[in-house]
């Protein structure tokens, strides 16, 4: 009975065989990019809330999504942001593509005083319109 | 001991039980092997899938944002020609309540289910513009957003 060994003699001489090896590295790849992204918004930590409608479109261009935590952290494109620097940052953002769309992607329980300032940001940077995340109802 | 060799010889020349043949051997095997790669692509398949179920599927309300800080939006700053409605979210005992729609301030369910009530011609084009204090949780406010929505009102957040 032959025995299965990484290494074979058969052919023209002793080879590794790398296949469970680039299968190994594979699954590892994709399972680390999937678990930092999803730690990504872990850490962000924001649970959408839920509505039973809702538009699901995409654009050619990526939107800026801004967070908003619980506690009133913000953040752009999952980049963590001081309040008073958000103006700024997202006037920039605006005038260099006016037509990107925004969407707030803001905690379910967070309170509105912590979601006000930014939507007042907004609407002083010229932006005539948001997109709010929600999850789909069920 | 001639008929002994013969019988050896013809008895190694013997094809193999069928359970002992291995039809995937080196030598019948021809161009890549797809087998490992069946496989990454299966479990990829699964995480993807069990990822996507845990996740929930996302979708956004759209809102727009009135230039003018006027309470009745109706000035230069909103020039949309539309009925509109204003909504205030308070918080009062613990629940959220909402003014501006009916006479007297009326929980946010009793206006949800107001909302859903009226018909399609009175609801369509018109807009609801909603205010809310600062310690109304945010899920409220989407809740009538939600339900504004689905009537067939335009949502300005003010």
């Amino acid at each position: 009975m032959r025995t299965r060994s990484i290494i074979t003699n058969e052919g023209s001489g002793a080879r590794i065989n790398v296949t469970p090896m680039i299968d190994v590295v594979m699954v590892l790849i994709v399972f680390y990019l999937l678990v930092g992204q999803l730690a990504i918004d872990r850490k962000a930590s924001i649970l959408l809330p839920s509505s039973h409608t809702g538009i699901d479109e995409s654009y050619e261009v990526d939107p800026v999504i801004v967070g908003i935590t619980a506690e009133g952290l913000v953040s752009i494109n999952g980049v963590s942001i001081e309040l008073n620097r958000f103006a700024g940052e997202i006037e920039g953002m605006h005038t260099r593509a006016p037509q990107t769309p925004i969407r707030v992607r803001a905690d379910r329980s967070a309170p509105y005083g912590a979601v006000r300032p930014i939507m007042h940001t907004l609407r002083e940077a010229g932006i005539p319109r948001v997109e709010l995340m929600t999850e789909q109802r069920p | 001991m001639n008929t002994a060799f013969h019988d050896h010889s013809a008895h190694s020349k013997r094809p193999r039980p069928l359970n002992q043949r291995n039809v995937l051997t080196r030598s019948s095997r021809f161009g890549p092997n797809m087998t490992p790669m069946v496989d990454v692509t299966l479990v990829i398949l699964i995480f993807f899938m069990a990822s996507a179920s845990i996740a929930g599927h996302e979708w956004f309300l759209r809102a727009d944002l009135p230039e003018t800080q006027d309470p009745n939006l109706q000035e230069s700053g909103y020039s949309l020609p539309t009925p509109m409605l204003n909504a205030d979210l308070f918080m009062r005992d613990g629940q959220v309540f909402v003014r501006g729609i009916g006479d007297e301030p009326r929980l946010i369910e009793t206006i949800i289910e107001q909302i859903h009530s009226m018909e399609d011609s009175v609801a369509e084009g018109l807009i609801l513009g909603i205010r809310a204090r600062d310690d109304v949780p945010y899920w409220a406010v989407v809740s009538l957003q939600d339900a504004a929505a689905s009537a067939g009102m335009r949502i300005a957040i003010r």
